[in-house]
C-alpha cells in the first residue's frame, strides 16, 4: 500500500526527439512529373489554340442577353428547388404516414415523376395549352351536375387563360419543380428514417403533438443526412435549367450563348464560355452548401467536439 | 388507504403472436417508489411504455390517476383517445429512457425547455428560469450551454431527468435508467433519483439497481415470462425470496 504513497523517483530527463529518415515514395515523385507534364501540355494547348479565341469570349459572355440568361437560370434553379424541396417534404411525409392512401399517392407521385425524363417533362409541359384552353380553380364537376339537374350554377372560383399562366417560363419551372419534388421526397424520407426511433419516442413522452415532433425534433436532425444530397440537387438543377430551351424558355444561359456563338459563326469559344459560367455558378452554390453543412451539424460535428475537448483543456490549466 | 397513481388489471400485451404481458396486476400509491426487477424480456420495459401508451395494451385496464391510458369509456364502450388526447395524458407522466434520448441538436438548457415552451406555451424566459433551477437540482449548472455530445453518459441521463421533470409529472417513469451507464457514473444519477423519491415524488423504476430498490423502493416486483412472480417491500423480498424463480433470479444477480 505505501508503494503508491512513495514519492516518485528524481525526474527522467525527457529523450531527444526521434529523427529518422523518413521513408521515401519513387512513385509519388514519377506520377508528380507526369502529370505536371499533361497539365503544361493542357494550359500550353488552351493559351495557343486559336479555336478557343478568348478574346471574343470576354467581348461576348458579358452580353446583356448573356447575363439576363444567367439571371433566368438562377431564378429556375431557386425556384425549383424551393418548390421541390417543400413539397418533397410533404411527399416524404405522406409516403411515411399510417394512411394507406396517403402513402400510395406518394409513391405513385414518385415513381412517375422519377420515370419521365426531365427533357420530356419540360416538352410537355410546354405544350399542356392543349388540354384545356382556360384553368379554373373552382367546384368540381359543377358543369355536369347543373346539365343533369337542369340548372344553373357556376362553381368557378377563378380561372386563368392557359397562354398567360403557362407561359414558357412557368412551365419549365413547374416541370423542373415537380420532377425535383420526386427526388427530394426520397431524399427526405431517408433523412428522416436516419433518425433514431427514441428521439421521437421522447419527444412523445413529453406530450409534444406529431407536427411538433417532426418539426422541433426529427426534422433538423435528419437535415444533416439531407443537406449534402440536396446540395448535388441544386447543383444538378443548375446545370438542368438549360433543359427549359425545349419548352421553349429562349431567354434561359446556355440557349443565349448558343445563340450568340451561332450568330457570329463561333459556337465553340461560346461553348467553352458556358463552361466557364456553370463552372463560376456551381463554385458560389458550393460555399452555399457548406455554411449549411456547418448549421445543421450542431451538436454533433467533430468540430463541436474538438472544441469541448479544449474547453475541458483549458479547465483543468 | 392512499390514492392511487397507476392501476393495473389484468394488462395484456402482445406482438403478433409473442405475449409480452400475460396478465398484470399491480397497483402504485400517490408518493410511492416501485422498482421492477427481473430477467430480460420478462416484459419490465414494455410494462413502463404501456403505462404512457408508447406501447398499446391488447386486453385488461391500466388507468393512471384515475384516467385510462389511451382510452376513454362512455356507456360501457371503450373508444380511442385522439394523439392530441393521448399527448396530455402523457404531459403528467414523465419518461426517463435507458438511452437517455436527448435531442442532439439542442443544449441542455434547450432540451429542457423544449417541451414546457412548446406544448405548454410557457414564455421563453419562464421555461429558461425553471430549465435552470432543474439543471442545478440535478447539478449541472455548470453545463446548461453543452449539447449532448459534449457530456458524460451521467450527465446526459441527469439533463434527461430535468428534462421530464420540467414538465411537472405526477408520475415519473425509469426504464433502466443507469443500465448504459459506465460503472463509476451510476451513482450520480442514481444520487438524483433518490432526491427525488425523498420529495415525494411517484415512481416506477425498472432497474438492475438491487442496492438502490432495497435503499429508495416502497415495493419491489420481480417479474418473469409477462407475469408477476413476487411482489413485497424490498428488503423482504431480496433477503428472503419466496418463489424459486425469484431466489434464481436474485442468486445471479446479487
Amino acid at each position: 500500500m505505501a508503494d503508491f504513497d512513495k514519492s516518485p523517483e528524481p525526474e527522467r530527463v525527457r529523450p531527444e526527439i526521434i529523427k529518422a529518415v523518413p521513408v521515401r515514395h519513387p512513385g509519388r515523385w514519377m506520377t508528380v512529373g507526369v502529370l505536371a507534364v499533361l497539365v503544361a501540355m493542357f494550359v500550353h494547348m488552351l493559351v495557343t489554340n486559336k479555336a478557343f479565341d478568348w478574346s471574343y469570349q470576354l467581348d461576348n459572355a458579358f452580353r446583356p442577353n448573356v447575363i439576363e440568361g444567367v439571371r433566368t437560370t438562377l431564378t429556375l434553379t431557386i425556384g425549383a428547388m424551393v418548390l421541390g424541396v417543400a413539397l418533397g417534404i410533404v411527399i416524404a411525409v405522406m409516403r411515411l404516414s399510417d394512411n394507406p392512401i396517403l402513402s400510395s399517392v406518394a409513391w405513385v407521385y414518385t415513381w412517375f415523376f422519377r420515370a419521365v425524363p426531365r427533357l420530356v417533362l419540360c416538352v410537355l409541359f410546354g405544350q399542356l395549352g392543349i388540354l384545356y384552353a382556360e384553368y379554373t380553380v373552382g367546384l368540381p364537376f359543377t358543369a355536369q351536375i347543373a346539365d343533369l339537374l337542369g340548372v344553373d350554377i357556376n362553381g368557378t372560383i377563378f380561372s386563368v387563360d392557359a397562354n398567360t399562366f403557362l407561359t414558357g417560363l412557368m412551365a419549365g419551372l413547374l416541370a423542373l419543380a415537380l420532377s425535383e419534388a420526386a427526388y427530394m421526397a426520397e431524399i427526405v424520407r431517408a433523412g428522416i428514417q436516419s433518425v433514431d426511433s427514441g428521439q421521437s419516442e421522447a419527444a412523445s413522452a413529453l406530450g409534444m403533438s406529431r407536427p411538433q415532433i417532426m418539426r422541433r425534433v426529427v426534422l433538423p436532425q435528419a437535415m444533416r443526412v439531407i443537406v449534402p444530397p440536396t446540395g448535388n440537387e441544386t447543383i444538378a438543377m443548375l446545370k438542368d435549367t438549360s433543359l427549359v430551351s425545349a419548352v421553349p424558355v429562349t431567354n434561359e444561359l446556355f440557349f443565349q450563348l448558343q445563340a450568340a456563338g451561332a450568330h457570329d459563326f463561333k459556337p465553340f469559344p461560346m461553348l467553352i464560355a458556358a463552361c466557364c459560367w456553370y463552372l463560376f455558378l456551381t463554385s458560389f452554390l458550393m460555399v452555399g452548401q457548406y455554411y449549411l453543412e456547418r448549421h445543421f451539424a450542431k451538436g454533433v460535428s467533430p468540430t463541436g467536439k474538438t472544441r469541448s475537448r479544449l474547453m475541458s483543456l483549458r479547465s483543468e490549466h | 388507504m392512499t390514492e392511487l397513481m397507476v392501476k393495473s388489471e389484468n394488462v395484456h400485451k402482445n406482438f403478433g403472436r409473442l405475449e409480452v404481458l400475460r396478465g398484470i396486476d399491480l397497483e402504485v400509491g400517490v408518493g410511492e417508489v416501485m422498482c421492477i426487477v427481473g430477467p430480460s424480456g420478462s416484459g419490465k420495459s414494455t410494462f413502463l411504455r404501456c403505462i404512457n401508451h408508447l406501447d398499446k395494451i391488447n386486453g385488461g385496464r391500466l388507468s393512471v390517476n384515475g384516467h385510462l391510458v389511451g382510452y376513454e369509456e362512455r356507456n360501457g364502450k371503450l373508444y380511442e383517445l385522439r394523439d392530441k388526447e393521448v399527448a396530455a395524458q402523457r404531459r403528467e407522466i414523465g419518461m426517463v429512457f435507458q438511452k437517455f434520448n436527448l435531442f442532439p441538436h439542442m443544449t441542455a438548457v434547450q432540451n429542457v425547455m423544449e417541451a414546457p415552451c412548446r406544448v405548454k406555451g410557457k414564455s421563453k424566459a419562464d421555461g429558461r428560469k425553471r430549465a435552470l433551477e432543474l439543471l442545478e437540482r440535478v447539478g449541472l449548472s455548470d453545463k446548461i450551454g453543452n449539447y449532448p455530445s459534449q457530456l458524460s453518459g451521467g450527465q446526459q441521463q441527469r439533463v434527461a431527468i430535468a428534462r421530464a421533470l420540467a414538465m411537472d409529472p405526477a408520475l415519473m417513469l425509469f426504464d433502466e435508467p443507469t443500465s448504459a451507464l459506465d460503472p463509476e457514473l451510476v451513482g450520480e444519477v442514481l444520487e438524483v433519483m433518490k432526491g427525488l423519491a425523498a420529495d415525494g415524488m411517484t415512481m416506477v423504476v425498472v432497474t438492475h439497481e438491487m442496492g438502490f430498490a432495497r435503499e429508495v423502493g416502497d415495493t419491489l416486483v420481480f417479474m418473469d415470462g409477462g407475469v408477476i412472480v413476487e411482489k413485497g417491500s424490498p428488503r423482504e423480498v431480496l433477503a428472503n425470496p419466496q418463489h424459486p424463480r425469484t431466489r434464481e433470479f436474485l442468486s445471479k444477480v446479487l
